[in-house]
């Protein structure tokens, strides 16, 4: 440490706080407005939050489904998450699972291969479906400038539709349903649990999450990601290749996108459905927001939103209250968080407070930007 | 004090924890010039923002004509005869010179229609009275930076200013349009107006002002008569200390081949249209080049490109005898360059991250172990830096945003002065940077050159420029078109060619041997 006089502006206590802050003031908000919300509809709101947990948490059965739900929602999560860190707005993780999915699903009924390496066939598949859907935003907003974000939004309902005509048309299984035939045994994630379809890809989800916390934290390369976020000019300046790094941050994440279609098939259903997805991708731009794109915060808010959208069918049966309103709550954190992404951007151009003012005053008036002294 | 058109008594301004204006008194006669100078961040704008309105002071009381006035922004400001012009101007660049001074106070016919012949009239009347030629119809985006600031002062005449504060008015000047500013601000003096004057330029502070107050750390630490005082004077008050204004060093001593040969370069502007033509240059190992010019005439885009930032378009660029890829930083760095860039905020730095992350780009080699960052090598060398360049306030894990424009600036060169590369770039090097670190940071780069390496500085101030570059070079329209020894240069010289007199039909001069 140093020996400076000047006080150490960033002890451990307040920077967890500072982190864990903002997301907790979401929340609490959301929940107020929430409980403002049932209150207009006639429901007792501490009752209707009391049914959502013991209905999500209560139990191992409850738990067990709330731990299936928490599963895809850490993979789209962290793949949003991802992208984030980096400045980049991937929000065609639907898409990219969809295409990890159906990999997955052909995969792991078609391929000859030996017992022992059809899971792993699966999953790289998985892996490759989600990133090879990625690269195409990728390549296009590296080498030609197209917005990724409206890019990635269009690729969304053309992999939907695109999936579902393969499960329809191309490599229909027989029978009523829209769906590929379904994997052979041996590609199946176990399932522990008699409640849920939970399965051990959410220990895989685990470990994507702490191999991307090391990575983040510990790499050269995760560092770099991490500067072209934060101001990728800079980065271009000092050397850091930006676009070769752009892409491969969109592969990443579209590779993780990609096996939170492989967990479903390979854990939940057995086999690609037509349209199975509620929308995982899309919840994970929530997850990474409310997670503010650390891997470990995206396990405690995939978790939370896990437990609420399991804790809504509860609610559902026993109070009658539409398992929408769960996604109510949903937005208004993401409202809120959203506001907080500007309101910050505005916010840090202002002096941040000097640590020591005996030296210099930085003096950058907030109402007046054009009068500061150059 | 009854003689004053406005005092401010013991005004003190609070943001937040941080004490920006402490118990500041200043009384503004009618019909003197008055300089306010001080380093950056002594609370210069920030005193005048209070007086003009846009700020309200956490105490202390500002009187006008012996009245005491509390004004809820710049509207009301306006209305008791105050006027400002900021530093960037606020004009509608689409709109004609008229439209711009009326705009807010427009002559109206009858039905809310606007009065555009009246206006024109009056817009030309008052450019008359003031000897401010100007032609009202005008569209103000083809005007040049000094009429725009014309413009700006009509404004505040047209709403009848008796009070005119000038926010470091002669940033984007040239030394002729200064000039003719200093007439215009000694023609309001005479009649009977007051202006304020920004600036910490010294020399222009004596050229063109009666009185002069200094102010250090948010206080007015002295108030003087023009007549009493001579810039070393002035500079020691400003920074509380004796200062030195001329850079101490040696003669030159260029050996060898050049480190940076530029030959026929051009590079187009952001909007595609030709900012540097046919551009050529050298600057050898062992010398300080500077590049003199108004600030637009494609400063920018040179200095970019022999970054790698942007792509040139013809010609070539040579560092220590390599040709780096076009439009590759990772090429030209490994060439040999270090590049300190103006743009701190957004180039030069990541404000959000810390010193030891900002430190450690343009070193990761350094610090990679395999895939991994070895983060606690980075942060040790960091507090070595921030130890030998003397970045005062900040441990390693500060984010640079928190550091004051010298300090930045420090962090900045710590990093690329360590770089061991044989071209050393300094953009605005002491932009934002106040009078103690400037000294420290020219001396750097002097040390810098008598080791060898080739220095070239780019600076819109020309007496920084004059005192630490060894040669000149003056850049117009994307052209060198003057190449003086710095012992020979003539402010006067150097002041019509950035203004791009004798260019076009006469080949740049070259006084130097080298050739």
């Amino acid at each position: 440490m140093t020996d400076r006089a000047a006080p150490r502006p960033h002890p451990v206590l307040p920077r967890l706080l500072r982190a864990v802050g903002p997301p907790l003031f979401a929340l609490v908000v959301s929940f107020g407005l929430g409980g403002l919300l049932m209150a207009v509809l006639g429901k007792n709101p501490f009752t209707v939050y009391a049914v959502l947990l013991v209905g999500s948490l209560s139990g191992w059965p409850n738990l067990a489904v709330t731990l299936q739900l928490t599963t895809p929602l850490i993979f789209t999560g962290l793949a949003v998450a991802i992208a984030f860190r980096s400045g980049i707005w991937n929000i065609g993780v639907e898409g990219q699972m969809l295409m990890g999915a159906l990999a997955a699903g052909i995969v792991g009924y078609a391929a000859p291969l030996p017992d022992w390496a059809m899971v792993p066939a699966c999953l790289l598949a998985a892996l490759a479906g989600g990133a090879a859907w990625a690269a195409i935003p990728a390549l296009l907003r590296a080498y030609i400038g197209v917005n990724e974000l409206v890019l990635c939004l269009m690729l969304n309902p053309i992999a939907l539709l695109l999936t579902g005509y393969v499960s329809a048309r191309v490599l229909k299984a027989p029978g009523p349903t829209n769906k590929l035939p379904d994997v052979v045994d041996a590609a199946r994630l176990a399932n522990f649990s008699l409640y849920s379809q939970l399965n051990t890809g959410i220990f895989i989800a685990l470990a994507c999450c702490a191999l991307m916390a090391l990575f983040n934290n510990g790499t050269v390369r995760g560092f770099e990601w991490k500067l072209i976020g934060l101001n990728a000019r800079f980065a271009n300046y000092g050397g850091i290749r930006v676009r070769r790094n752009v892409i491969g941050v969109m592969l990443v994440s579209g590779a993780i996108g990609g096996l939170a279609g492989a967990e479903q098939v390979l854990g939940v259903y057995g086999a690609f459905y037509d349209n199975f997805s509620p929308g995982y991708g899309f919840d994970g731009i929530a997850v990474a927001m409310l997670a503010n794109s650390s891997p470990i915060g995206v396990l405690f808010s995939a978790f939370l939103f896990g437990a609420l959208n399991s804790g809504s069918s509860v609610l559902q049966m026993e109070l009658g209250i539409s398992k929408y309103l769960v996604q109510v709550l949903q937005f208004i954190v993401v409202l809120i968080l959203a506001a907080r992404f500007t309101f910050s951007w505005r916010g840090w151009r202002r002096p941040l407070v000097a640590s020591a003012p005996a030296v210099t005053l930085p003096m950058t008036l907030p109402a007046e930007q054009g009068t500061t002294e150059a | 004090m009854t003689d004053a058109l406005v005092s401010l008594r013991g005004i003190v301004k609070h943001f937040g924890e941080l004490v920006a204006i402490h118990d500041a008194t200043l009384d503004i006669k009618p019909g003197e010039v008055h300089a306010l100078v001080g380093e950056n961040g002594a609370g210069k704008s920030t005193l005048m923002n209070i007086l003009y309105g846009l700020l309200p002071p956490t105490s202390g009381a500002v009187v006008l004509r012996g009245k005491p006035v509390s004004f809820g922004g710049p509207a009301e400001a306006i209305a008791a005869g105050i006027g400002m012009v900021h530093q960037h101007f606020k004009l509608a660049p689409s709109f004609t010179v008229a439209e711009n001074i009326i705009l807010g106070a427009e002559p109206a016919l009858s039905g809310g229609r606007l009065d555009l012949r009246t206006a024109e009239r009056d817009t030309g009347d008052l450019s008359q009275r003031f000897g401010l030629d100007l032609d009202p119809r005008a569209i103000v985006s083809t005007l040049p930076v000094g009429l725009r600031q014309r413009v700006e002062i009509l404004k505040a005449l047209y709403r009848q200013a008796e009070i005119l504060i000038l926010d470091e008015p002669t940033a984007v000047l040239t030394p002729q349009e200064t000039a003719e500013l200093f007439i215009t601000m000694r023609s309001l003096a005479k009649s009977g107006r007051s202006v304020v004057f920004i600036t910490h330029k010294l020399r222009e502070v004596l050229a063109v002002s009666d009185r002069i107050s200094v102010m250090r750390q948010g206080r007015i630490v002295s108030t003087l008569d023009n007549s009493e005082v001579t810039a070393d004077q002035i500079a020691s008050l400003m920074v509380g200390r004796t200062v030195l204004l001329r850079v101490a060093k040696t003669e030159a001593k260029p050996r060898g081949g050049p480190t940076l040969e530029i030959s026929n370069l051009s590079v187009s502007g952001d909007r595609g249209t030709p900012a540097v033509e046919d551009l050529s240059l050298t600057v050898r190992p062992g010398e300080i080049v500077g590049l003199a010019g108004v600030q637009g005439n494609g400063q920018d885009e040179l200095v970019e490109s022999i970054a790698g930032i942007r792509r040139s378009t013809a010609g070539r660029i040579a560092i220590c005898g390599t040709v780096p890829t076009v439009g590759d930083p990772v090429a030209s760095r490994r060439a040999g360059l270090a590049y300190v860039p103006a743009d701190r905020a957004h180039v030069g730095l990541s404000l959000q991250s810390s010193i030891w992350e900002n430190m450690a780009v343009g070193h990761l080699s350094a610090f990679r172990k395999g895939p991994f960052l070895a983060a606690a090598a980075a942060r040790r060398r960091c507090r070595e830096l921030i130890k030998r360049f003397d970045i005062r306030g900040a441990g390693e894990m500060t984010p640079a945003g928190a550091l004051s424009g010298g300090n930045q600036q420090k962090v900045q060169l710590a990093r690329e002065l360590t770089r061991d590369a044989r071209l050393i770039i300094a953009e605005q090097p002491s932009q934002g940077v106040d009078i103690g670190a400037i000294e420290s940071i020219h001396r750097l780069l002097v040390a810098m050159r008598d080791e060898g390496r080739a220095v070239f500085v780019i600076s819109a101030d020309l007496d920084e420029l004059m005192s630490l570059c060894d040669r000149l070079l003056v850049i117009y329209r994307g052209r060198i078109v003057g190449d003086i020894a710095a012992a020979d240069a003539d402010v006067e010289e150097i002041g019509r060619l950035m203004g791009g007199s004798n260019t076009d039909d006469q080949a740049p001069t070259r006084q130097e041997a080298h050739a």
